[in-house]
């Protein structure tokens, strides 16, 4: 026969200053590995919403990214007839030739840091389809006109609508604001290919073209003619591919948390285990009379585990709300967060707790509390009826 | 000094309690430790990296725009200038890793010696890296990275040029933790001509050591002035103003890594608080039959905190040693994964261990102080009262 919930529950309240105390630890923990992660997560969602399945990034053989890559007018010209690509209502193809460079930016602060400048025609709109021009307008070829991403907005000095922002070797006017549902392309601010590779003194005008492919069976054939294709030494992957790659540049901090998590998670795991183990001590009279009135060491262990898992799902629910609440009291203090990547670009992204973080911190809540409720249930199920009374 | 073993008979008298506290306080410590190990590891690298009388000359509008590659001519006329050499980022990956994995650049070999004595390049490496074209000098991170030796071929894809080029190793920097791959500008410069291209004919960096620290303001100035209303305005700024520069968009994350570091600081004041009073209820009665045969309550006060000190300072030790060890092997194993890579940068240093320490220290204190103030003050017939 088991033990009954009530009986966890009342014993959870007799004890409540260490009931509390070790649910805070736990609570801790919880905050401090939710933060973390929304952190990381944040970043790594901006690379992965940034592509599309349909989408092929085409580059320079051996190129690892945009800013690094070379593409001539020729070789653009010869891919935008290649088969397979889609089009428009205006029977255009969707293939956007792109100069990427990477400036220095003002921050408000003082401080300067890379941001990706994207050049473009106005067919990206049609190519990078989750991007959407919110506020004002997208910019006129030729006009030296700028729109940025909502996250450089406010970040850089004069990146506001109807500014001017300097970089480069001159000023260009915002006249747009760009969302992208998150995806990476909030961090970067666009101009006229032209006009930037003429700044930039680029002897290719474009770095890169991406193209939306037709069908699905597309893809491949077009990836495998533009591999093949001696002409022009380039290499065509899909998007998403392309953006997984760079999110691997989060690697090292998803080690560093997992780490964190792990070592925070077994300190609390040990303080978890030393009330449990003082609770059975405690208790040693009490466990030898229900022994005694017949309850199997099996309710007992179930009632200590069930002790302890309830310790770190109240722990968890106080560290989620104070993480939730934290996450925003941060988010409003220090704005937005930049993460600067070994691309020489920065990626500014906000700091928000999402449901899969605090999925991963129930995950270590549950772990602490059965692991450090295991060995005090193990020993309260262990102790003989007969010694517990006569300790009592 | 007599009640040394009142204290050691009661920290054994729950063994498994103080394991289990002196665990937890010391996987803080260790937590803490390497935490703060992050924004010091990169104090530490830009401290180390710098030199008071190294320049840095790039273009004002970033570093990935360029300048003309004779502009280093006019730069070493300025006076004040003992060296300057042209750098040119070549972005070469090793073909094992297909991603550039270290800093290589394309340097003038007559000039690179001068600007970077404090490497310590020996005089015949740097005569040999002027001699052969294909002449390469690596730092020793890296040659212990990837097991090369002076002598040894390397080839580089690089990701910038269309090119790959093949290397001699000819010397090495003799800091362990120099990650830079240096190659002949020349060499780059005709591999492009070879090609059909216009060869190099720019160069994104130039570094200029001045030859007194005082005089290094007014060369940045003189420098600047010299490019001003040209195609190509150039940026001066010191050496460790730029590598802080290229660490600087981290800080961010690493003002949120800190607030975790005061939180799981927070964590084990509340462990060890925790145990600590629960250790002294138990003992209620036990206290009070001390101070009833006349022990001193002060010496009852003392000797409560210093069993929780010494369990956490132990266990505070502990964790230091520990998290240095977790430094020496990230470090011994960062070349096997990706994701280790940059973590094997980082080495707990002096002032951290000290933080480290203090800590536990006040742990220990914070943690002992009320209950042991408490179990000091009780009155004793109230407590044996209770008891009995």
């Amino acid at each position: 026969m088991a033990l009954p919930l009530s009986y966890t529950w009342r014993n959870l309240q007799a004890r409540a200053g260490r009931s509390i105390m070790t649910a805070s630890v736990i609570a801790l923990v919880v905050v401090a590995c939710s933060l973390l992660l929304g952190l990381i997560s944040a970043l790594q969602r901006t690379f992965v919403l940034s592509g599309n399945p349909m989408n092929l990034v085409v580059m320079r053989k051996g190129s690892d990214n945009d800013g690094a890559s070379q593409l001539s007018v020729q070789a653009y010209q010869a891919i935008r007839f290649f088969d397979g690509i889609a089009r428009d209502a205006a029977d255009r193809p969707l293939i956007s030739p792109e100069l990427v460079v990477q400036p220095f930016f003002r921050t408000r602060d003082g401080g300067r840091e890379n941001v990706l400048v994207r050049g473009v025609e106005p067919v990206a709109l049609a190519v990078h389809d989750q991007v959407r021009i919110t506020q004002g307008r997208m910019l006129r070829p030729s006009a030296h006109e700028a729109v940025v991403g909502r996250a450089v907005l406010g970040r850089y000095a004069g990146a506001e609508l109807g500014n001017e922002i300097a970089f480069g070797q001159g000023k260009w006017k915002v006249v747009g604001i760009l969302e992208a549902g998150g995806a990476s392309f909030e961090s970067e601010v666009w101009v006229d290919v032209r006009e930037l590779a003429n700044d930039a003194k680029r002897p290719f005008p474009y770095s890169g073209v991406r193209l939306r492919v037709a069908t699905p069976t597309d893809l491949t054939r077009l990836k495998r003619r533009i591999d093949d294709d001696p002409r022009y030494a380039l290499e065509a992957q899909p998007e998403t591919e392309y953006y997984a790659k760079q999110a691997k540049s989060a690697g090292s901090l998803y080690v560093l948390v997992a780490a964190i998590a792990v070592l925070a998670g077994i300190g609390a795991g040990f303080g978890a285990s030393n009330t449990m183990y003082a609770a059975v001590q405690a208790r040693t009279a009490e466990i030898g009379t229900l022994r005694a009135l017949g309850f199997s060491r099996r309710a007992i262990l179930s009632a200590f585990e069930a002790e302890a898992v309830a310790l770190s799902t109240v722990g968890f629910i106080i560290g989620a709300g104070a993480a939730v609440g934290l996450s925003r009291l941060l988010d409003w203090l220090m704005g937005s967060i930049a993460f600067g990547a070994a691309t020489f670009t920065t990626n500014v992204v906000r700091l928000n707790v999402s449901l899969s973080d605090l999925l991963g911190a129930l995950l270590l809540a549950l772990l602490i509390g059965i692991c450090g409720g295991l060995g005090p249930a193990w020993r309260a199920a262990r102790l003989r009826p007969i010694e517990a009374l006569r300790k009592a | 000094m007599k009640y040394l073993s009142l204290v050691i008979a009661n920290l054994r008298r729950n063994r498994l309690r103080s394991v289990l506290t002196a665990g937890a306080i010391m996987l803080a410590v260790v937590l803490v430790c390497l935490l703060l190990t992050l924004p010091a590891g990169l104090d530490a690298i830009v401290e180390n990296a710098s030199s008071n009388t190294r320049i840095s000359v790039h273009n004002k509008a970033g570093i990935v725009y360029s300048m003309p590659a004779s502009f280093v001519r006019k730069v070493r006329q300025v006076d004040g200038v003992a060296a300057a050499v042209a750098t040119t980022w070549f972005g070469g990956a090793y073909e094992e890793a297909g991603r550039v994995t270290f800093p290589n650049f394309a340097v003038e070999v007559e000039h690179i010696g001068a600007v970077y004595p404090d490497y310590a390049i020996k005089p015949e490496q740097l005569a040999d890296f002027r001699r052969y074209r294909d002449g390469a000098i690596v730092g020793r991170q890296i040659m212990r990275k990837y097991r090369w030796k002076i002598g040894d071929r390397v080839t580089l894809r690089s990701t910038v040029w269309p090119v790959d080029l093949d290397f001699r190793i000819v010397g090495e920097i003799a800091d362990e933790d120099s990650p830079y791959f240096w190659m002949n500008n020349e060499y780059l410069d005709q591999a492009l001509k070879a090609q059909g291209g216009a060869g190099l004919g720019i160069t994104g960096m130039i570094w200029v050591r001045a030859g007194d620290p005082s005089r290094v303001n007014s060369i940045m100035r003189t420098i600047d002035e010299l490019s001003r209303n040209s195609e190509a305005e150039t940026a001066c700024e010191t050496e460790k103003s730029f590598f802080s520069n290229m660490f600087g968009s981290l800080q961010g994350f690493i003002t949120i890594m800190i607030i975790v570091t005061a939180l799981v600081a927070l964590c084990i004041v509340f462990i060890a608080a925790n145990t600590a009073s629960m250790a002294v209820r138990e003992r209620a009665c036990e206290i009070a039959v001390l101070k009833a045969i006349g022990f001193d309550r002060r010496v009852i006060f003392a000797t409560l905190l210093t069993e929780t000190a010494a369990l956490s300072i132990a266990a505070g030790s502990a964790g230091v040693l520990l998290a240095v060890a977790i430094t020496r092997a990230l470090r011994m194993f960062s070349g096997w994964s990706e994701a280790l890579g940059p973590l094997g940068a980082f080495a707990v240093s002096a002032p951290v261990v000290f933080q480290g320490l203090a800590l536990s220290v006040l742990v220990g204190l914070l943690a002992g102080i009320v209950p042991a103030y408490a179990a000091a003050r009780r009155p004793v017939v109230e407590t044996l009262h209770e008891v009995f």
